[in-house]
């Protein structure tokens, strides 16, 4: 168990320093998809299967795509220096960044966690979808979120397109054609 | 007392309310009125005097005082202030003197201040001036006293920068504002101290009251002190005499009424009114005489020197006062007053004559004089019955009650308060015709000198009847030693209470032929000895004072005493000035201009952080969370309230630069 | 077997402590804040933004496995905050792409019309 933990929290931990220190985009992306992957095995240990297949299917194989494909379209994806990518406040940046993640750290780490015990998570499915749908002891309230969530979705979809969309007499064709 | 009808009262009343009223009058439509002021101001006071002579005949008739109040302000026991009248013979005089020099003086101003842009104005404060001065005298305690005591000094420096736009007038009237407003807080305090011993103000309640016992002695003596302190500062006395000379810069109708007759005798006749409270305490009679000695003789000196006639005789009054004080402290009560009363003709009429020379020659240096006997002779003449009844030369009103005061100091064994009172007539003769003789003897030493002509009707006329008094007001106080069969009708009118008489254990008066010869001789030596240096051969007198120098100049310098004032007093306080006004100007200033700054600049310096980059908002954004959630966790709430304050304040003090 | 190594193993055996999940989420948090402070280009700034969710997402998932009264109801949450976050993602890339269009550029501190 500590094997495992170990190898995925560094595994994750280094693949996001990668997304912040890459000096390539597309290679920002891949060191991403491995930070998720390693969450995903996170979820497995933590006794919710169902929920590691789902990061799995939607961070690793559709935000990852959708984000290349983002930035195919706008952008060489060419390597460059630090000084390009980074901006003027990477010190400040540093030390406050620390200063969150201590300060997390340690109120998380203050309580007195010794009565916990793992093994509550929901192993099945039908348990998950139970909770999902807010039935048998689950909190109501998750019918509700649960419709909002799927409502959600659908209005995203729609604002990409119309955010995205090209209108006419505007931008430039990769091989410089005009619209 | 009898009790008056409603009638009498309304007369009575009327004395003081009618020039009050004729203020209001002129101070509201004197733009419309202009030289009409002159009249109906003339007419109030005329009237005034009609009714002044209607009480004094009631009071000499029926021997007893008019007396009636009303309630002011009542808070019960001890805390009640009555507003009223009290007229005895002291007052009913007093009355008609006022209002009789105050007429002359408006008649006069008429064609003195004939061109002056505030006519009406000038005659407005001239009325309430008056009123002011009536209400003064009928006053029966304390508090009203005091009100038309203060009321007296507003008028006066009102009327001393009367034309303020002189800058040395502007300062002469704060002077003299300032200097008697020394007197005025030590009366109050006085005041106070009466009433806190023995609950009431009235002059008739407190003297009761300290013959009972009610007030402990060095606590009355104390208080009887520093009522006379307010009256040294109006009055003039030593040491608060500097603002008399100075006073001169107003016009000279008005020295004539306020520095000459009427107000600066407030002093004198507050002493007198409260004389059965002063009889009581040996020492503040003792303090009173030789202050008035001390003031005669000093005040002489300083007109030796002189070359300003009205100096002169601004020194002048501050000498007979002096004398009056004299009298009153050695208990010479009658003989003081009736100085006083004749002091008010003579010195108004020499105030007026000066003024007609500046009317006429535009000057009042007599050095520019000269000759001007002939050119003016209705000035000459009555300016020299003046001198000589100021000199004290019999049979003029000056000297029956100038004699009585010396032959009083020295049968009364104040040897030497008769020293210095023989020495001062000596000098007053001296520097009046000193005066006299530079004006109008020997030729013409000026183009102005030559041009002068009379001056017009309206001016000399109040000279004249002015001249007459100065003669013949005496002769109604003649004593019976002196063998003639009339009356001394002043002397019985006026006479110190049987209360003070007894505590006084005075000898009774007599005239002595003596003393009399002795006075008069010394004045006239005093003439004579002004005649031989003036007139046949000036060249004596400059050669006298060339060789006395440094006396000379210590005499014309007044005793250095503006130079004492000015470094002790004067410098400081500017220099305190200074620092309050640094002080407001920088500090609370620059404090109040200083948030606004701050803020501004604050603003300014925190523009920078609207670099318009949001991942430069979100490093803020995340910053401050982190700092709420330690204060937060940490419950640092104070923390909060300190960091707020310590930014409000350094931006204050950023921007009031300090 | 030797009873060091059988000490060893037994310490890898035992179960995890609850703050180990916790501090992982939090430094891989704060990893994510750093980048999202730090980066100029606008896609990478999402990328870090997604790094944050994953991050809360296992301290969710941690909670609903430890704590005994929960019901497994994190988990729950940890399934809405991941379409919340695909949602995001979409609608985010279409306004990069639409900044894109009209300035050209992707670098964020390029888009400062609001300055001063």
């Amino acid at each position: 168990m500590v094997v495992a933990f170990v190898f995925l929290a560094s595994m994750t931990l280094i693949s996001a320093l990668g997304v912040v220190l890459s000096r390539s985009v597309v290679h920002s992306a891949l060191f991403m998809s491995g930070s998720f992957l390693g969450i995903a095995g996170f979820f497995v240990m933590l006794n919710a299967p169902v929920l590691a297949a789902f990061q799995v299917l939607i961070y690793v194989g559709a935000v990852t795509v959708v984000i290349l494909f983002g930035i195919m379209f706008t952008q060489k994806p060419q390597v460059r220096g630090f000084g390009t990518i980074i901006n003027q406040q990477i010190w400040p940046g540093l030390y406050i960044a620390i200063g969150v993640g201590a300060f997390l750290a340690y109120v998380l780490t203050i309580e007195d966690w010794t009565a916990t015990e793992p093994g509550n998570g929901p192993r099945e499915v039908g348990v998950l979808g139970e909770i999902l749908l807010g039935v048998n002891g689950a909190p109501p309230i998750f019918q509700l979120l649960f419709e909002v969530i799927s409502v959600l979705l659908l209005v995203a979809m729609v604002a990409a397109i119309v955010i995205s969309r090209r209108k006419v007499g505007e931008g430039v064709d990769r091989q410089g054609v005009e619209e | 007392m009898t009790q008056q009808t409603v009638g009498q009262q309304l007369i009575i009343a009327a004395i003081p309310v009618l020039p009050a009223l004729v203020f209001v009058v002129l101070a509201l439509f004197g733009r419309y009125i202009r030289e009409g002021a002159q009249y109906i101001a003339t007419f109030g006071v005329a009237t005034s005097l009609v009714f002044s002579g209607f009480a004094l005949a009631t009071v000499a008739s029926s021997g007893v005082p008019i007396e009636f109040a009303v309630n002011w302000i009542d808070l019960g026991e001890g805390g009640s202030f009555p507003m009223g009248v009290y007229i005895d013979g002291l007052a009913a005089v007093m009355l008609v003197v006022v209002c009789f020099v105050s007429l002359m003086i408006q008649l006069y101003s008429g064609a003195f201040m004939q061109d002056d842009r505030r006519f009406a104005w000038y005659y407005a404060v001239l009325n309430l001036f008056t009123a002011s001065m009536l209400g003064l005298v009928l006053a029966p305690n304390f508090i009203e006293l005091y009100v038309f005591w203060e009321l007296v000094g507003l008028c006066s420096y009102l009327l001393i920068g009367h034309w303020f736009e002189k800058p040395s007038a502007a300062k002469a009237a704060q002077k003299a504002f300032i200097v008697t407003r020394i007197g005025d807080a030590a009366l109050f305090i006085g005041i106070i101290m009466f009433w806190r011993q023995t609950g009431t103000t009235s002059f008739q309640g407190i003297s009761e009251a300290a013959q009972a016992g009610f007030i402990g002695d060095s606590l009355f003596t104390a208080a009887v002190i520093l009522v006379f302190v307010g009256a040294i500062g109006k009055s003039a006395q030593f040491p608060l005499h500097v603002w008399l000379p100075d006073a001169m810069e107003g016009p000279t109708p008005v020295s004539a009424l306020i520095h000459a007759a009427t107000m600066v005798a407030a002093g004198v006749y507050l002493v007198a009114r409260t004389y059965e409270i002063f009889v009581q305490s040996p020492i503040a009679m003792l303090v009173v005489a030789y202050i008035g000695g001390f003031t005669a003789l000093m005040a002489a000196t300083m007109a030796l020197t002189k070359s300003d006639i009205k100096r002169v005789i601004a020194y002048s009054t501050i000498s007979q006062l002096g004398y009056m004080m004299l009298a009153l402290g050695i208990g010479a009560y009658t003989e003081g007053f009736f100085h006083l009363f004749n002091h008010a003709f003579f010195k108004a009429l020499l105030f007026l004559g000066a003024g007609s020379i500046i009317y006429s020659m535009g000057s009042y240096n007599v050095l520019n004089m000269g000759g001007l006997r002939h050119r003016m002779p209705i000035t000459f003449w009555t300016m020299v019955i003046a001198g000589l009844s100021l000199a004290g030369i019999f049979p003029l009103a000056g000297f029956w009650s100038k004699d009585a005061i010396v032959a009083a100091a020295f049968v009364e064994h104040f040897y030497v308060l008769f020293g210095m009172a023989l020495l001062t007539v000596f000098l007053t003769a001296f520097y009046i015709f000193r005066a006299i003789f530079l004006a109008f003897m020997g030729e013409p030493r000026t183009e102005e000198a030559r041009e002068a002509a009379e001056s017009p009707g309206l001016m000399t006329g109040p000279m004249v009847i002015l001249a007459f008094l100065s003669v013949v007001s005496g002769w109604i106080g003649i004593p019976e030693g002196f063998g003639l069969p009339i009356r001394d009708y002043f002397a019985k009118f006026i006479a110190p209470s049987e209360f003070a008489a007894e505590t006084l254990a005075l000898e009774p008066p007599s005239f002595s032929f003596i003393m009399a010869a002795l006075s008069v001789l010394v004045a006239v030596a005093g003439i004579v000895l002004a005649y031989a240096f003036y007139v046949p051969k000036p060249e004596w007198a400059s050669s006298l004072a060339y060789r006395f120098s440094s006396v000379w100049t210590f005499f014309d310098k007044g005793w250095y005493f503006d130079a004492l004032y000015d470094a002790l007093f004067v410098r400081p306080a500017m220099a305190v000035g200074r620092v309050v006004r640094e002080f407001d100007l920088r500090a609370l200033g620059g404090l109040v201009s200083g948030v606004g700054r701050g803020f501004s600049g604050a603003g300014e310096r925190l523009r920078p952080l609207q670099s318009g980059g949001a991942q430069n908002y979100a490093l803020f954004i995340l910053f401050s969370v982190l700092i709420l959630g330690v204060i937060v966790g940490a419950q640092y709430a104070f923390l909060v309230v300190a960091l707020i304050l310590g930014i409000a304040l350094a931006a204050v003090a950023v921007g009031a630069r300090l | 077997m030797p009873p060091q190594a059988q000490q060893f193993l037994d310490t890898l055996n035992t179960t995890l402590p609850l703050e180990g999940y916790l501090v992982v989420g939090a430094i891989m948090f704060a990893i994510g804040a750093w980048g999202a402070l730090i980066r100029r280009n606008a896609v990478v700034v999402f990328m870090c933004i997604e790094l944050m969710l994953n991050a809360v997402n296992l301290t969710l998932v941690a909670f609903a496995d430890y704590l005994p009264g929960a019901g497994g109801v994190g988990v729950g949450y940890a399934v809405l905050v991941i379409a919340v976050a695909a949602a995001e993602v979409a609608v985010g890339l279409a306004v990069v792409l639409a900044v894109y269009r009209t300035r050209k550029t992707v670098n964020v501190d390029e888009v400062n019309l609001m300055k001063g």
